[in-house]
């Protein structure tokens, strides 16, 4: 350890920082691609025509359910919303394989299923941001939940590390070598300060159920259930009767519900044994909504239409839960909203990346006086190039899966994402045969042209390129295939920046000298 | 009103940075900044990165409210930064940009 307790901090910082530092870009990166997960999926699926919700959505859907699956023990509805305009479906079916559930998207206006391509869609990146792939679920949450508290951890370090916090509060001083990577990362860190803090936080709060069970566990011992229906107000399930008995007409339980939440918006319905006695109902409001996530809902008797409960704003502990659960994942945000969260996000991930790639920068000028740079320089170095430069390629490389892959394809969803990790394992093994500045310059260019590439593949290869969705008013896959361009413009910037960075140490000094007009002002 | 929010928080960070003599030097060429104004700067900076909050929560309610505003903080500092490196004259309108604002919350509550 260092004397003093700035510099014991500075080392602090350093290490929490850097140990975990291409887990936390991969998670910071994917976390923000999370945020327009419903747009991502929606691109994905070019099968799938824009709508408008409608006021009978619930009714098309559940007589939509009627006819697919009237023996079904429970369906799951997702109802139109503005950013993803089809019903989607989820039921319950014993003789189904793997977990016992089957899935379908229906087309708003009809009710038909639609047949849309396999695709995880935005839900792959949003379930790799907390659990990461190739594993259970479990280990990849605890993985991403420690990574995390080495994040909060480095945050705070950094806050009493950076003593000229407010001092350098708007300072970016360019081409500058190791001065402007600190500049850089000093900046992305601090004015997006109140997002770091709260993103990693309540991360952290999301998983703490898991993380640390313990008063849990002792104030109800071996009774998970009871805590939760305490807490969350689940209702325990109720078992169906045998006698049948249909059930009731949905729409004036919309209605109701409409009224108990002040005009605001149906998002999800619950059916628990449909056409038996024993059916209820369970109305879930929109969670675009309210800043809190822990749902308001109504639980009607499917055979008479009685109200049986109905759940609003949970105790204090639950609600503050709920509430910073919604922070993170942001549903609440409308489009401009969303953008600032967006850009907090990769200011976000380029806090990470500055940091990592400071920390070689200031490693090879300490070995220049020494001699050949050590190993643990070489291994960060070449990690660096394969996660920062080489995500954003894989990223896109997930999505030219998305169009090229045949259709009828077996397991197509698990290709899609097997073509994304091959792509990430060829950045990875790249940077052993290329030499390093030669590495970043062509992995950000192969980002940049995929992402270029990918709306002129839409033009070949669906009838949802751009210029038909700008006459058909689908603003979402509009934006969407611009803010591709978006990226190839921000990935080709950057390879374009370090293929005109000065390669040796006696260009460097040439470029720091102070040029004239500045010396004499 | 998210907008007029938007120009006070850069309006706000423009007082500030004038008021410290790095940025000063960026904008005018000079170190040294009268003391007079350095006062102002620093202290009209405060005040209208306070009054910054008051748009954003009448039209947001507290709770999205204070959301709104750290996010519109966030990206106005991210704005000043980069127009002192890149622009630093472009300081001075800045300064100025809750006029306009001000009219088009007037003429468009809504935005």
């Amino acid at each position: 350890m260092k004397d003093g307790f700035r510099q014991s901090m500075a080392w602090l910082h350093t290490w929490s920082g850097l140990l975990v530092g291409w887990v936390l870009f991969a998670v910071f990166l994917t976390g923000t691609a999370a945020y327009l997960r419903p747009e991502i999926s929606h691109w994905m699926r070019p099968e799938i025509a824009a709508a408008t919700p409608g006021p009978r959505d619930a009714e098309v859907a559940v007589a939509a359910m009627q006819a697919l699956a009237p023996n079904s023990p429970s369906w799951f509805i997702s109802l139109p919303e503005p950013r993803d305009t089809s019903i989607r479906v989820f039921w319950r079916d014993p003789t189904a394989e793997g977990r016992g559930f089957r899935s379908a998207v229906l087309d708003a206006a009809t009710g038909q299923p639609v047949a849309a391509r396999d695709t995880l869609g935005g839900e792959f990146f949003y379930r790799f941001h907390f659990q990461l792939h190739y594993m259970s679920a479990f280990w990849g949450r605890w993985i991403v939940s420690i990574c995390t508290m080495f994040m909060l951890v480095a945050i705070v370090s950094g806050i009493i590390t950076h003593r000229r916090i407010f001092a350098d509060f708007f300072t970016f001083r360019p081409a500058k070598g190791q001065r402007s990577w600190l500049d850089g990362h000093n900046l992305c860190a601090v004015l997006a300060l109140p997002y770091h803090l709260m993103i990693t936080y309540t991360g952290l709060v999301i998983f703490m159920l898991m993380t640390m069970p313990w008063g849990i566990e002792r104030a109800y011992p071996n009774q998970r259930g009871a805590f939760n229906a305490e807490v969350f107000g689940n209702a325990p399930p109720r078992r169906p009767l045998g006698q049948p008995a249909p059930l009731v007409p949905i729409a004036p339980l919309v209605e109701q519900a409409r009224q108990q939440w002040q005009g605001g918006a149906l998002g999800r319905l619950q059916v628990s044994n449909p056409n038996d006695a024993s059916a209820t109902i369970q109305l879930i409001r929109d969670d675009a909504e309210r800043l809190s996530y822990n749902p308001q809902s109504m639980t009607f008797s499917g055979a008479t239409g009685a109200l049986l409960s109905t759940r609003g704003e949970g105790g204090p502990a639950a609600e503050t839960r709920g509430v910073m659960y919604g922070l993170h994942i942001g549903r609440f945000a409308g489009p401009l909203l969303r953008g600032l969260f967006v850009l907090a996000g990769l200011a976000g991930t380029v806090m990470v990346a500055t940091g990592c790639v400071l920390w070689a920068v200031k490693q090879r000028q300490q070995a220049a006086k020494k001699g050949q740079p050590g190993f643990g320089t070489r291994l960060a170095e070449h990690l660096n190039v394969a996660t920062i430069a080489g995500l954003p390629f894989a990223m896109a490389a997930f999505f030219w899966a998305n169009r090229l892959l045949p259709q009828d394809m077996a397991q197509r969803g698990a290709w899609e994402v097997h073509v994304f990790f091959l792509a990430w394992g060829f950045c990875a093994l790249h940077p052993l045969l290329r030499p390093r500045r030669q590495a970043w310059v062509e992995q950000f260019a192969l980002g940049a042209a995929a992402f270029a590439l990918l709306p002129v593949l839409n033009l070949l290869l669906t009838q949802r390129h751009l210029g038909a969705s700008l006459v058909a008013g689908d603003w979402v896959r509009f934006w969407f295939d611009l803010g591709l361009l978006g990226c190839a413009a921000v990935l080709g910037f950057l390879a374009w920046k370090v293929a005109r960075h000065p390669a040796t140490a006696s260009r460097t000094r040439v470029a720091a000298v102070p040029r004239p007009a500045r010396a004499t002002s | 009103m998210i907008v007029l929010s938007f120009a006070l928080a850069c309006a706000g960070f423009a007082g500030l940075c004038l008021g410290m003599e790095r940025h000063y030097e960026q904008v005018f060429r000079t170190r040294r900044i009268p003391p007079a104004r350095r006062r102002l700067g620093v202290s009209a900076g405060w005040l209208l990165l306070a009054l910054s909050l008051l748009p954003a929560v009448l039209q947001h309610g507290w709770g999205f409210g204070l959301v709104w505003w750290a996010g519109v903080l966030h990206a106005a500092a991210l704005l000043l930064a980069l127009t002192l490196t890149y622009a630093p004259r472009l300081v001075l309108a800045w300064a100025a940009a809750p006029v306009p604002a001000l009219l088009l919350a007037a003429l468009l509550p809504s935005l």
